[in-house]
């Protein structure tokens, strides 16, 4: 409990900024929308003729004249920076005692490896639960505002569920590179370079529409805003594709981190 | 009761050298002085006996039990003193002691404010604001607080002044006084030899000897150095007990151990300048005792 507490009170501060981040990055998207929908299907138009622009903007089978079409696009980049966050507080939370030289403190204390990866999991847990609320009432609230048909927290809402196993998925292959290295200094790149590598996969999929296998590869893949909208669910195999990577992952950061020296 | 013990001890880090073969008893209620010079092993068998890291092979048992199966349970009476103090920091002493308390199964509040009086620690202060030497002192209370039955402490007592290791050296005294067991690894001879019972001594990672304090002095060397005003000879000091013997101009050193009387009626003799008698470093225990 006490760690789950040092852990909260430690990243206090950055998940207010990110909070904060992601409410403005909805809100200056959604305004943004007002000029999209003043044009109307113009735009639609336009990127129907730059089908590889509209994969970057991951504007493909939307009409993005909607509000809850025009936030899908949004998402992608709120799907980018939640797994940017899910990485780094993954890698820290773990490598933090050895990079300030504080594990020295703690592991000196009457706690084991495994009590201490627990609670700090538990922490990050629940800045990622956090994260994913203000995300949702920001998204429910601005989205709504905007909206003129049907309501759709619905939507959003099963959104926030597929980006709520992102954000595990990248939090646990944080963790689990924190555990691996030992070097501690490296969990964050290395983390946040998978995070990368597979968010630009899933664009160049997008834009080959080519080797379509290759998307079980990526998380993006796994539960994009165009599936809700145009299927009102995902396929239930990215769920357990999803589960199974973070357990595969916990149980890696559990194993590692209980064997290895500490860099201390 | 053996406290520590550990058997074959050995830590490679890859190809590098750790320690080899550490054989280490220390008993309750000892004061035991873990010497040698710095990269010699003495942080790494610490590590080991914290379960911080794990041996190569070996084993290392605290309270009769393996460090490495019951690292957490042991450590509920074990108190660590590390040599650099790191904490979190933007954390207040009061916050960080509270926290280091908050890990033991009993209520350490008395213990706290006992400890912070004698080291004279203001715990309003934010951590990152102190002077190395209070970091020390946060580290001595936070490892103090529990009422451990084993202290370890490694290298404490670089960055303290003088006055603050006295009160130190005391506290340790009483707790050794009360039972408890202290291991105090020390590059410094004279450290160890106000506080230890016994003594081991580690060279490149081996344990090279293993003594009682009061035999280790008893046979102790000391080191002369003389400035004279003429240029002497040097058959002057051709002596048993003598060793390492330097003349240089006007300037003589050398080690020596046996009737303390004897080199100093010889000292009488001589038209002097200056004259230092000091305590042998490390390095010359290590060339003149040990080799």
């Amino acid at each position: 409990m006490n760690i789950i507490l040092r852990e909260l009170k430690a990243h206090r501060r950055s998940l207010i900024g990110w909070s904060v981040g992601m409410f403005f990055l909805i809100l200056v998207g959604m305004v943004k929308y007002q000029g999209f929908a003043s044009s109307g299907q113009s735009a639609n138009d336009l990127f129907k003729g730059l089908p590889t622009l509209a994969a970057l903007f991951g504007v493909q089978s939307v009409d993005i004249s909607t509000a809850i079409g025009f936030y899908s696009v949004l998402f992608l980049y709120i799907l980018v920076m939640v797994s940017i966050h899910a990485s780094l507080l993954g890698a820290d939370i773990i490598s933090k005692e050895e990079q300030d030289k504080t594990a020295e403190f703690l592991f000196a204390k009457p706690v084991t490896r495994r009590q201490a990866i627990t609670s700090k999991l538990q922490a990050a847990l629940i800045n990622v639960v956090i994260l994913n609320l203000v995300t949702l009432v920001s998204s429910v609230v601005i989205v709504g505002a905007y909206n003129k048909g049907a309501s759709v927290t619905g939507d959003i809402l099963l959104m926030m569920v597929g980006m709520f196993f992102i954000q595990l998925i990248f939090l646990s292959i944080g963790t689990a590179a924190a555990a691996l290295s030992k070097r501690p200094k490296l969990a964050a790149p290395v983390a946040t370079s998978i995070m990368l590598i597979t968010f630009f996969l899933s664009l160049w999929l997008d834009i080959t529409k080519k080797y379509s296998g290759l998307k079980y590869l990526t998380p993006f893949k796994y539960f994009e805003a165009k599936t809700i909208i145009n299927n009102g669910s995902y396929d239930p195999v990215f769920y357990a594709l999803s589960l199974g990577i973070i357990v595969v992952m916990l149980i890696a950061t559990y194993r590692f981190y209980s064997v290895r020296d500490l860099s201390v | 009761m053996n406290v520590i013990e550990t058997s074959k001890l050995t830590k490679y880090y890859g190809e590098a050298r750790g320690i080899i073969d550490v054989d280490l008893v220390v008993e309750e209620g000892e004061l035991y002085g873990f010497i040698g010079p710095n990269g010699a092993g003495k942080s790494t068998t610490i590590r080991i006996l914290l379960s911080l890291i794990y041996p190569t092979s070996g084993s290392a048992k605290i309270f009769g039990k393996d460090v490495v199966e019951y690292g957490a349970e042991i450590k509920q009476d074990i108190g660590y003193l590390p040599s650099e103090v790191f904490y979190y920091e933007n954390m207040k002493v009061k916050d960080l002691l509270n926290y280091s308390a908050s890990f033991y199964k009993k209520d350490c509040s008395k213990r706290i404010l006992e400890l912070v009086e004698i080291m004279d620690l203001d715990t309003s202060k934010r951590i990152e604001d102190l002077s190395y030497g209070n970091k020390k002192k946060v580290g001595i209370v936070q490892g103090l607080l529990h009422e451990p039955k084993l202290i370890i402490l490694d290298e404490p007592t670089g960055g303290l002044d003088p006055l603050i290791q006295q009160k130190f050296f005391n506290l340790l005294k009483e707790e050794n006084k009360k039972g408890v067991t202290i291991l105090l690894s020390s590059h410094v001879l004279s450290e160890v030899q106000r506080l230890c019972n016994r003594v081991a001594i580690i060279k490149e990672g081996r344990i090279v000897n293993v003594e009682k304090m009061s035999d280790l002095a008893s046979s102790n060397y000391s080191r002369f150095r003389l400035e004279t005003k003429n240029p002497i000879d040097k058959s002057i000091f051709v002596l048993d007990g003598v060793s390492g013997l330097k003349i240089e101009n006007n300037s003589v050193s050398f080690m020596y151990k046996g009737d303390i009387n004897t080199v100093i009626k010889i000292i009488a003799s001589i038209d002097l300048l200056n004259l230092w008698v000091e305590e042998p470093d490390l390095e010359d225990i290590f060339l003149h005792y040990y080799e």
